[in-house]
């Protein structure tokens, strides 16, 4: 019940977070400090920035990853698929809530060509650390080690959690940065899945 | 002896060349590129303390508005601590930092699970004795910060802690 209310309130507020995220997110890499007198403490200014360059209409960088049992996993495995790209950390609270809600959808759309891979960033974390993580949220799709590489193709990936939305032509149709609302992620995998069925995977895949 | 805390505020991605960061105290900073991507910063302050005598050199940080910090003991033992680490310097014992306990935080999309934070200003004290003269140490405080719904790589406030012995 107080979960309930309390996710009810989150997604009030997320709808909030929503028009507020670009500024906020310009705020929390824009600090200026101010001199002050001498011996005095500096001050903090926040300020605007320019948005980070989006991924979004362009082919999705293709990767080759190790799984947890030493798989290799390319992005082009996945040609004609839809794919969910997901980064993620062990240290991340909001990675946690919203991979169940993953596994939740990979069982749902597979059958509809969805694919969804889980890119962990912190892999200094350990793969017996990395799986315990998985394994409690429910997860069962691939979890890959994410190389240092991947992430600065995909933008640098500074915040977490951060997803990718590839249709089946390798087109990057959504990207979201943060936890969003459930029902949000779905619509997101329904546009990949319906979008680009037509063709044959591109570039990255 | 006076020892005078001045001040290093920020990282080194802030301030350029150290031969730069003496001149460089509180009240004459350079204004700093943008895009920093620093959620906490470093408050500069001055001390006057007397020489040879074990003093608390008291370190302000400042987490920025709307984000929090895990504190140095987290309630999990996947979450990343904040940590100062201090090098040695000549001239300089340091005792283990003292950090200040945590805040009670839960996200509003997990409100079971309380996570223990600094947010706004908070104190990190470094007991030191200090030999006359000037001294500097280096050192960087390491913390992952994370918002209301987001979350960021760990990141090392790099720092210099100036100390000037009357």
């Amino acid at each position: 019940m107080i979960v309930g209310i309390a996710l009810m309130l989150w997604a009030g507020w997320h709808n909030l977070r929503a028009r507020r995220l670009a500024m906020q997110k310009a705020e929390e890499n824009h600090v200026v400090l101010v001199p002050g007198a001498a011996g005095q403490p500096g001050q903090v200014e926040e300020g605007d920035e320019g948005e980070e360059p989006s991924l979004r209409g362009k082919v999705a960088p293709g990767f080759s990853l190790t799984t947890l049992d030493g798989k290799k996993v390319s992005l082009s495995d996945f040609k004609g698929k839809a794919v969910l790209v997901n980064f993620w950390a062990t240290w991340c609270g909001p990675c946690k809530v919203e991979m169940p809600w993953f596994q939740e959808f990979q069982k749902e759309y597979a059958g509809q060509g969805l694919v969804i891979l889980g890119l962990v960033d912190d892999v200094d974390a350990g793969k017996d650390t990395i799986a315990k993580v998985a394994q409690k949220a429910g997860v069962t799709y691939p979890i890959l080690l994410a190389d240092g590489k991947v992430q600065k193709a995909y933008g640098g990936v500074d915040v977490l959690p951060m997803s990718f939305y590839v249709d089946r032509n390798g087109v990057v149709v959504e990207e979201t940065a943060g936890l969003g609302p459930k029902d949000e992620i779905e619509a997101h995998i329904k546009k990949a899945i319906a979008s680009g069925g037509g063709a044959t995977a591109a570039g990255g895949q | 002896m006076r020892v005078r805390l001045a001040v290093a505020v920020l990282s080194l991605a802030f301030l350029g060349t150290s031969s730069g960061m003496r001149a460089s105290q509180a009240g004459t900073l350079p204004m700093p590129p943008p895009s920093p991507k620093s959620y906490v910063l470093y408050v500069a302050e001055d001390h006057d303390v007397r020489a040879g005598r074990r003093t608390i050199v008291e370190l302000r940080f400042r987490v920025a508005n709307g984000f929090h910090v895990n504190s140095h003991t987290p309630r999990s033992e996947l979450l990343i601590p904040t940590a100062l680490t201090l090098d040695p310097a000549t001239g300089v014992t340091e005792e283990a930092a003292e950090y200040p306990a945590g805040k009670s935080y839960t996200f509003s999309f997990d409100p079971s699970n309380k996570l223990d934070v600094y947010t706004g200003d908070f104190m990190v004290k470094v007991p030191v004795v200090a030999s006359a003269g000037a001294h500097t140490i280096h050192g960087a405080l390491h913390y992952q910060a994370c918002d209301r719904a987001a979350c960021y790589p760990p990141k090392d406030l790099v720092l210099q802690v100036i100390f000037t012995a009357r």
